[in-house]
């Protein structure tokens, strides 16, 4: 028994490393990368629609409609086996930015969407009035209200987007649940490997939390000093009335 | 100056503007009220062109067009000239009091920051907002917002301001700080077009008063006569209904 037990110990801490390393060097960069093209093309399909651009608008619906309503994986498989049918041909991490970045565009394209459509038409109607242009109002107006509103789902979305890139070891990327996969083959302990290696998406999770907590507070606008000094003494009244949800009024 | 004449607009069947003729003059203050759902604030929105109307010609100083076929151009122009004030105030929520003063402008009218700025600083201090002028609209109250916006429509210098219903969102106790403001800028002889539920103030300030019912202007004329010697029934039947409202509330 305490043979076993040593036994697993020395099998986590020898393949810690191996999947610290798949992570820095296939996961994340994985992930970024998607995320990042993902967004720049879900802005353009997110403004084509509130443009109401002829032709382009119904494409972006189009597309939304396509990339929602099938698997990932089947998109994976559709670009990296699919594809060198007719003669394209990707090696498997491009293929595999190509399809999250596709698949992003559409969810975060709706959240973009949704956000810009969120800002008060009043707004917009003031900076007509004032004597802005359209792409004046939509770039000092709306847009930096809309990131406001857009940024904790744009932040889910890219939660999700980490562990979804677990599905390219489907098309041969050595990411980490790739490695996972093999050394829970060698030393067949599947449950304590596959246990670990949940433990890491946690902990990169866990961070990317913390960090949109951080932004979040900085995407407040600045505030002069007094307020901020009024403002803290109210969160500080939130923090002691835990259950603030509740109907405050009345005894137990 | 600014002149619609025979203005329709129609929601789907309904029928909101029935033909409407309406002036402004320079310097003069104009009260338009009536019930809700009269069409007063559609008439304002537009001659902003915030709404665009099915028929009619619009004339603002030597422009007169044919309100169908005006482009964009020119009501971009127009809006140059023109200054809104909307029921829920509107104020930029990610701009400051100053930054919402200022983006008319240094944006639209290309002004350097510098001399935006003490214009802005000169317009918060006119409606009492100069200890305000780094706070968001979210700090501040109802008619602190509605004196912030009527300072960024003073900051352009337009030859006509359009207040819709500047006080109607704001809780009792708060419309006086707004409507004391507009007091001193129609003393100053700003050219003002104001659809009102205040009938205190369409008296005292207003020169002329339009009375709307149902999408067409019923009665207009100085403001004295027609609020307290109406001519049509429609205008007295009004009057009554908001003295005894008026009454009620006291």
């Amino acid at each position: 028994m305490s043979d076993r037990f040593f036994r697993i110990v020395r099998i986590l801490v020898e393949s810690f490393p191996k999947l610290l390393l798949q992570c820095l060097k296939i996961t994340i960069p994985l992930t970024v990368l998607s995320f990042f093209f993902g967004l720049i093309l879900a802005l353009i399909l997110a403004l084509v629609q509130v443009a109401e651009i002829k032709g382009l608008k119904q494409f972006a619906r189009f597309y939304v409609w396509i990339f929602r309503g099938t698997p990932l994986m089947l998109q994976l498989f559709i670009i990296f086996y699919g594809l060198p049918s007719f003669g394209i041909y990707f090696n498997g991490f491009v293929a595999a930015v190509i399809a999250f970045s596709l698949n992003l565009a559409a969810y975060n394209s709706e959240i973009i969407r949704s956000a810009i459509q969120a800002v008060p038409i009043g707004q917009s109607e003031a900076g007509y009035m004032i004597g802005l242009n359209y792409f004046q109002v939509m770039t000092r107006i709306v847009l930096p209200q809309a990131a406001r509103i857009a940024f904790p789902p744009l932040f889910s979305s890219l939660i999700g987007m980490t562990k979804d890139t677990s599905l390219a070891s489907s098309i041969t990327v050595i990411e980490m649940m790739s490695v996972a996969k093999r050394i829970a083959a060698v030393y067949y302990e599947p449950f304590w490997m596959y246990m670990e290696t949940g433990f890491i998406y946690l902990m990169i999770c866990t961070l990317l939390t913390k960090l949109q907590a951080d932004f979040e507070r900085n995407l407040e606008w600045k505030q002069p000093e007094e307020v901020k000094e009024a403002m803290a003494a109210v969160e500080a009244d939130n923090r002691a009335h835990k259950f603030r949800w509740r109907d405050p009024g009345g005894k137990k | 100056m600014l002149a619609v004449k025979n203005i329709h607009k129609s929601f789907g069947s309904n029928q909101v503007l029935k033909g409407i003729d309406f002036e402004v003059n320079e310097g003069e203050v104009i009260a338009v009220i009536g019930s809700s759902g009269s069409g007063k604030t559609t008439l304002l929105r537009c001659m902003a062109f915030l709404e665009q109307a099915d028929d009619g010609i619009f004339t603002f100083d030597d422009l007169s067009k044919d309100i169908r076929t005006i482009s964009r151009k020119e009501i971009k122009e127009i809006r140059m000239k023109m200054g809104f004030v909307f029921q829920n105030f509107n104020l930029f929520r990610n701009k400051t009091a100053l930054q919402n003063v200022m983006e008319g402008l240094t944006v639209a009218r290309k002004m350097s920051a510098d001399k935006a700025e003490a214009i802005s600083r000169e317009m918060l201090q006119k409606v009492g907002m100069s200890d305000r002028a780094n706070y968001y609209p979210d700090q501040l109250s109802g008619g602190q917002q509605q004196r912030v916006a009527i300072a960024r429509a003073l900051a352009t210098s337009p030859e006509v301001i359009l207040f819709d219903e500047p006080t109607s969102a704001l809780d009792p106790e708060l419309t006086g700080e707004v409507l004391e403001v507009m007091i001193k800028l129609a003393r100053e002889g700003t050219t003002m077009v104001v659809v009102t539920h205040e009938m205190e103030f369409a008296r005292n300030v207003a020169d002329r008063v339009i009375f709307m019912e149902n999408g067409v202007v019923v009665e207009e004329g100085p403001a004295k006569e027609i609020l307290s010697n109406p001519k049509e029934e429609a205008t007295r039947r009004f009057l009554r209904r908001i003295l005894r409202e008026e009454e009620k509330e006291q």
